[in-house]
């Protein structure tokens, strides 16, 4: 672990979804962090993390330079990098990892960042704030608990994991071992039950979102199959939010849910919130502050069960 | 081959079976798909595992232990040809739970990934491309989110590329480094003209 860690002071990675979707995203989680005593420094000049599913899929080379120049940018801060979506720790944390255990792929990746006056040293580590939020060693589930000031009791929300923060496990080098179960983690609702509502299980929750790996924009009406399956299992349980960790995810199962209305004649109208934004609403940030009117899906019935 | 030295001939021709290589086959596919990968593609002994785990399939005909065959016999154009290669969500799910811990979904990357060099990839991964070309973002900004943004408080564009672009030169050289750009460009002028 590098100094960064242990001053809890890290370069915020935005990514793309969140800040340009999303921004309540962005902006609660720099206000909900700072309370729980976690700095977050914008990494300036960052870029597309890049897409994991379209820059994976068209030539791995590209997609790991273009990470590493991300990683770059938070090496010459001399800070570890905390993101808040799961795509771009697939891209930022993979690569990172990659290129440390790979002397092979760390060459060949230097010899094209040379071209543009940088060298990737593997000196910091990458985080999602999700991860922040639970180990203790940074935040821990007990210090959310104390920092809510307007618990959401009385709501039943379910969590989407989503994907690529968790998966593969066999990757993944989690300090928390429970992060390492993928096939029923319960971690999450921890953390959901901190903030003072009810989670629910439903089935087959660990199911992707059906929008990684190009999908969505290569037959959307499949990825939607997808979500809608999901939606279907989540209208059982009647809950009353679903939280995610992934700006993409939470677009797929927000915006998602206009599409599916559209093109297969089905309402859910349920709120989709990214977990940031129930810390911050538990935090006592207002609905405003939060931009929940971008929200594809209306937040109201939610909200006003809470507030 | 010094296996089945010196054995009888129709014991030999049936060895030779088990070595797969048929008129289709390009054994310097399965060698590709290994490297790229960086997985042991070829210790697939087809349980099935993948493809009771994955989301597409119940959807579609994608089934990822087809291709999983497809890398161990060389079938290279069978692969690379299929359009349900990219229907792969690459939710890991099949990683997981592969027995032969063989990242199945890291084989499908690869293929798409030698599919690319022959020009075969569906125009919605190439707009990406030039979208963080022109950009910095996959996703970029815009005037609602802006005008969000500033109600809420952030500054109209995120710190990123958006706010900084001085660091746009630099991403387009490493994509030029890879004529990743130029190729975008071509294979969408000649889908959409």
């Amino acid at each position: 672990m590098s100094e960064a860690g242990a001053n809890h002071k890290f370069a915020f990675y935005l990514g793309c979804i969140a800040p340009n979707r999303y921004p309540g995203v962005e902006s609660a989680s720099i206000k909900a962090m700072k309370k729980l005593g976690v700095e977050l420094v914008p990494l300036k000049g960052a870029s597309c993390c890049p897409a994991p599913g379209a820059f994976g899929s068209i030539d791995l080379n590209v997609f790991y330079a273009m990470a590493a120049r991300n990683l770059v940018l938070a090496e010459q801060m001399k800070m570890d990098i905390a993101l808040v979506c799961n795509g771009c720790y697939k891209s930022i944390w993979e690569v990172n990892h990659k290129l440390k255990h790979n002397k092979d792929l760390r060459d060949a990746v230097n010899e094209v960042l040379k071209e543009v006056d940088m060298e990737y040293k593997g000196t910091i580590n990458v985080y999602h704030t999700a991860e922040l939020l639970y180990n203790d060693k940074f935040i821990g589930v007990d210090k959310i608990r104390d920092s809510v000031t307007n618990p959401l009791t009385g709501a039943r929300i379910a969590v989407h994991y989503g994907c690529h923060l968790v998966k593969p496990h066999k990757d993944r080098e989690f300090e928390k071992e429970v992060m390492l179960n993928t096939e029923c983690p319960t971690w999450m609702e921890e953390l959901v039950a901190a903030l003072g509502a009810t989670p629910v299980e439903y089935r087959n929750k660990m199911q992707c979102c059906g929008a990684g790996g190009g999908v969505r924009g290569y037959d959307i009406v499949h990825a939607l199959d997808i979500t809608n399956e999901k939606l279907i299992n989540l209208k059982e349980e009647k809950v009353d939010a679903l939280t995610d960790i992934c700006p993409f995810c939470q677009l797929q199962f927000d915006r998602g849910q206009i599409e599916i209305q559209e093109k297969f004649g089905v309402t859910y109208n349920l709120p989709v919130l990214h977990f940031a934004e129930l810390l911050g609403l538990a935090q006592g940030m207002s609905p405003q502050d939060l931009g929940l009117d971008l929200h594809g899906i209306s937040c109201e019935p939610f909200l006003q069960k809470v507030l | 081959m010094a296996r089945t030295k010196g054995y009888p001939e129709a014991l030999e021709k049936k060895l030779h079976d088990q070595r797969f290589y048929g008129e289709d086959s390009n054994p310097e596919f399965t060698k590709n798909v290994k490297a790229i990968s960086r997985t042991i593609a070829h210790m697939c002994y087809q349980c099935g595992t993948c493809t009771g785990s994955c989301p597409s399939a119940p959807r579609s005909s994608y089934r990822i232990r087809k291709f999983m065959r497809r890398a161990v016999l060389g079938l290279e154009n069978e692969a690379l040809t299929d359009p349900d290669l990219w229907l792969c969500t690459t939710c890991y799910s099949c990683a997981d739970r592969c027995p032969r811990d063989i990242i199945p979904t890291d084989v499908i990357m690869s293929m798409r990934n030698l599919a690319f060099k022959r020009d075969i990839v569906p125009v919605n991964f190439l707009k990406t491309v030039t979208a963080i070309y022109a950009s910095g973002h996959g996703v970029p900004n815009n005037d609602v989110n802006r005008a969000a943004r500033e109600k809420i408080g952030l500054p109209r564009d995120p710190p990123t590329t958006h706010s900084y672009p001085e660091y746009m030169p630099g991403i387009r050289k490493i994509l030029d480094h890879y004529q990743l750009k130029a190729n975008a460009d071509r294979i969408i002028k000649e889908r959409e003209g």
